[in-house]
C-alpha cells in the first residue's frame, strides 16, 4: 500500500491507528452494458477489525471506483449490504474479515441469488418488494374501531410475533431459497415471515383472508423445508418457523384443501390410527384418486422394487391407544381456548 | 459412539425403504453396537405434524423420547435426516422450557404414556461413525477397499440446517460423508448441490417445484463423473432413486445413477452380503460395473 492517507481510512473513523492486515478478496463483477461477468481479485490493507463491507470500501476507494454495491448503516440494521460471501448470503457489514485472513483464505464475494443482478454486487430488489407488498404488510383492522390514542399490545401477544418483527428486509433468506430457485413466483421466506408478523398480531382482524391467499399456488405449501432461510437470516427471524406457524394457523382456521395441507393431514391421521405413516394413503389423499390413477405407471416401478407396503396390513405400533387419547385430550384443550391465547378486544387492553 | 442405542428407524426404513433398516442392523452388528427396539413409537411427523398441529407434535415427540428413557437409553440412534431434525427440535423445546415440559408430562401422564425427564440425545448414524471412536471402529471393519468407485455425497437438508439444532459440522462445507467415503477406499466427488434440497417434502403436493430441485444434484453428480450418489436420508434416497426417471424426463437427460443409503455403502466396505444390503429394492438398479466396484458377488437372485 502507498503512503497516502487513504480515503477509505476516513470511512473507518476510530480504526485509523489500529493494527492492520492484508486481505485478498475475489469479487464477482457484472457489466450491464456488455452483459459480461468476471471475477476480479484485490488485495487491500485494512484494520484487523474490518468487515467485508470495509474491505469493499477500501477496494472502491483505492483500486476501482466503479465497483458497485449497496450499503448504508454499517451496523446490521438497514439491510442494504446483503451479498454472498463464499456462496452464502450474509450482511457484508456483519461479517468480519479477520477470520478469513487468519486462515489464509481468499473469500469470494458475489451478488445474492434468486434476484436479477443489475451491476456487480447490486441486485434488483423489485421482485422482493413485490412479494412483500403481496402479503399486505400492514395492519388491517377491518371494521374494528381503532382506539383514539394508542392501541396497546400485551407483552404475551407481542412475544408471539417478536421474532418475525426483527426482519430488516435484507433478502439473505431469499437468496438461497431452494423452492424459489425452482419456482420464482414462490412468495418465499421474507414475505411469508412478514405475513405471519401480521397474522399473528392480535390487532389484525384479516386473518382468514390473509390465510386464504397464502393457501394456494406459490404460497406456504411451496416451502421445501431446506432451512436455508433460517441458516442465513442475520437477525434470527427463522422464516421457515414462521411458515410452519402459518401452516398451523391455516389448520386452526380450517384451510386444509391445498395439497400441502392434505399431505400434512395424512401424517397426523397416520399417527392417530397406527403410529407410523401410512405410505399407501399418502399419494391418493394428497393428490386425489384421479391423479393417483394417472400415476400408476410410476407406482408400478415402485411396486417392482418392493416399495409399496401392503395397504391391507398397515404398520401398527404397540400401545397406540395412548396416542389416540393424547390426540383427543389436546383437541379438547384447544377447543376450549380462544384462537390466540391472549387475544383481547383493544378496549380491554387499553383500560388496564 | 456408544455400545447401546434406542433404535428409531422411522417410518420409511420400516416400510418402503426396508433395505435401509436391514443394512443398518447388519452394520450395527459389525460395529458391535446393540440396537434396542422401540415398539410403541409413532412417526416423528416428518415436519408435517409440526406444521399442522405443533402442540400434538411436541407431545408425540416427548412420548418417543420418554420411551427411550424408560428403556434405560440416553441416546436415540436415527437413520433419517427428517427424524433427526424433528426429534432434536422437539427435544430442544422440551429441555429449554421447564414449564412446557411439565405441561407435556402432565398430559402424557393423563393418557397413561411414559413421561420424559429431559435426558435424551438424538444422534444420526452418520455422526456416530464419521468421528471419534465410531470412526475408528468403522475403519477396523472396513475390510474391502472400494477402490475406483466414485461416490457423490448428498447430505440433504435436515442433517445440516438449522445448525443451531443439528450443529454436527459446518453446514456449508460438511466433510463427514467425504471422510467415510474415503475410509471405504472410494473417491469422494465434489459438486455444489450436495448440500441442497432433494425436493422430497413437496414432491407430491408440488411435483414440478420438487423436480426442479431434484435435477440439480442428479445433473451435477453425473457431470462430475460419479458412479453412485450416497445419502444419509431415506427421504432423499426415495426422491433421488424412485423419482429419478421423472427427473430425467423433466431435465431431458437420462441420469441412470444408482443411489446408495449410507448404511449400504458402509456395509459394502465391511463385506456385508447383498442379501442384507438389498440393492434390488432400488428403482434405479446397480449397473454391473458399479456392482463390480462395490465388490458384490455377481450372482443374481439371492436376496429377498
Amino acid at each position: 500500500m502507498t503512503e497516502i492517507k487513504n480515503a477509505h481510512f476516513t470511512t473507518l473513523k476510530g480504526a485509523y491507528d489500529t493494527e492492520k492486515m492484508d486481505a485478498t478478496l475475489r469479487v464477482r463483477r457484472y457489466d450491464p452494458e456488455t452483459k459480461k461477468s468476471r471475477f476480479d481479485t484485490f488485495t487491500v490493507t485494512i484494520p484487523v477489525t474490518a468487515s467485508v463491507l470495509d474491505a469493499l470500501d477500501a477496494i472502491k476507494d483505492i483500486h476501482d471506483g466503479s465497483l458497485s454495491y449497496r450499503k448504508s448503516c454499517r451496523m446490521a440494521v438497514c439491510g442494504s449490504c446483503g451479498m454472498r460471501v463464499d456462496g452464502g448470503a450474509a450482511l457484508a457489514c456483519k461479517t468480519p474479515m479477520k477470520k478469513f485472513v487468519d486462515a489464509g483464505h481468499t473469500i469470494t464475494v458475489s451478488p445474492m441469488g434468486n434476484l436479477p443482478v443489475i451491476k456487480d454486487l447490486v441486485v434488483d430488489m423489485a421482485p422482493f418488494w413485490q412479494k412483500i407488498r403481496a402479503v399486505k404488510p400492514y395492519l388491517d383492522t377491518l371494521d374494528v374501531d381503532v382506539p383514539a390514542k394508542e392501541w396497546r399490545v400485551a407483552p404475551e401477544d407481542g412475544d408471539l410475533i417478536h421474532k418475525e418483527s426483527l426482519c430488516i428486509l435484507c433478502g439473505c433468506c431469499v437468496s438461497e431459497c431452494n423452492s424459489m430457485e425452482s419456482d420464482p413466483e414462490f412468495l418465499g421466506p421474507a414475505a411469508l415471515a412478514k405475513a405471519y408478523r401480521f397474522i399473528g398480531d392480535s390487532r389484525d382482524k384479516d386473518t382468514r383472508e390473509r390465510l386464504r391467499d397464502l393457501n394456494g399456488a406459490h404460497g406456504i405449501w411451496d416451502c421445501t423445508r431446506c432451512y436455508f432461510c433460517n441458516q442465513r437470516c442475520p437477525k434470527h427471524v427463522d422464516p421457515r418457523d414462521a411458515i410452519a406457524k402459518l401452516g398451523a394457523e391455516s389448520f386452526k382456521e380450517g384451510f386444509t384443501r391445498d395439497e400441502g395441507a392434505k399431505h400434512a393431514k395424512v401424517f397426523v391421521d397416520s399417527t392417530y390410527k397406527g403410529g407410523y405413516l401410512r405410505e399407501t394413503e399418502l399419494v391418493p389423499k394428497t393428490i386425489g384418486p384421479i391423479n393417483a390413477i394417472k400415476d400408476i405407471p410410476f407406482a408400478l416401478q415402485l411396486a417392482r422394487a418392493g416399495k409399496i407396503p401392503n395397504p391391507l396390513s398397515p404398520h401398527k405400533a404397540k400401545d397406540n391407544d395412548e396416542v389416540k387419547r393424547l390426540w383427543k385430550l389436546l383437541e379438547k384443550e384447544a377447543k376450549g381456548q380462544p384462537r390466540r391465547a391472549t387475544a383481547k378486544h383493544p378496549d380491554a387492553v387499553q383500560g388496564d | 459412539m456408544q455400545d447401546r442405542y434406542a433404535y428409531y428407524p422411522g417410518c420409511l426404513a420400516s416400510l418402503s425403504q426396508k433395505e435401509l433398516d436391514s443394512s443398518t442392523r447388519a452394520i450395527a452388528k459389525k460395529l458391535e453396537i446393540e440396537l434396542v427396539e422401540m415398539p410403541s413409537v409413532t412417526c416423528c411427523g416428518a415436519g408435517d405434524i409440526h406444521e399442522a398441529k405443533p402442540d400434538y407434535y411436541l407431545h408425540i415427540s416427548a412420548r418417543i423420547l420418554g420411551q427411550a428413557e424408560q428403556m434405560g437409553c440416553d441416546t436415540i440412534l436415527t437413520i433419517c435426516n427428517v427424524c433427526t431434525l424433528n426429534l432434536r427440535q422437539a427435544n430442544k423445546a422440551l429441555q429449554e422450557d421447564k414449564a412446557v415440559l411439565a405441561r407435556v408430562n402432565d398430559n402424557l401422564m393423563q393418557v397413561g404414556a411414559a413421561t420424559y425427564q429431559g435426558g435424551v440425545d438424538i444422534r444420526h448414524l452418520l455422526w456416530e461413525v464419521s468421528a471419534g471412536e465410531g470412526y475408528d471402529r468403522f475403519k477396523s471393519i472396513a475390510v474391502k477397499s472400494l477402490e475406483g468407485l466414485k461416490v457423490a455425497p448428498f447430505y440433504g437438508c435436515q442433517i445440516l440446517r438449522p445448525a443451531k439444532i443439528l450443529g454436527f459440522e459446518d453446514s456449508d462445507r460438511p466433510q463427514s460423508l467425504e471422510r467415510l467415503i474415503t475410509a471405504c477406499g472410494a473417491e469422494p466427488i465434489d459438486y455444489p448441490a450436495k448440500v441442497k434440497c432433494c425436493g422430497f417434502p413437496i414432491v407430491l403436493a408440488r411435483e414440478d417445484v420438487a423436480l426442479g430441485e431434484l435435477v440439480q444434484p442428479l445433473q451435477q453428480a453425473k457431470e462430475a463423473g460419479a458412479d453412485v450418489i450416497v445419502t444419509p436420508c431415506p427421504l432423499c434416497h426415495l426422491s433421488l432413486d424412485a423419482w429419478q426417471r421423472k427427473a430425467s424426463a423433466f431435465a431431458g437427460n437420462d441420469f441412470q445413477i444408482p443411489i446408495l443409503h449410507l448404511a449400504q455403502l458402509l456395509g459394502a466396505a465391511a463385506g456385508i452380503s447383498e442379501s442384507e444390503l438389498k440393492f434390488k429394492r432400488h428403482v434405479t438398479r446397480l449397473t454391473p460395473e458399479v456392482k463390480g466396484k462395490l465388490k458384490l458377488p455377481s450372482v443374481v437372485g439371492i436376496e429377498a
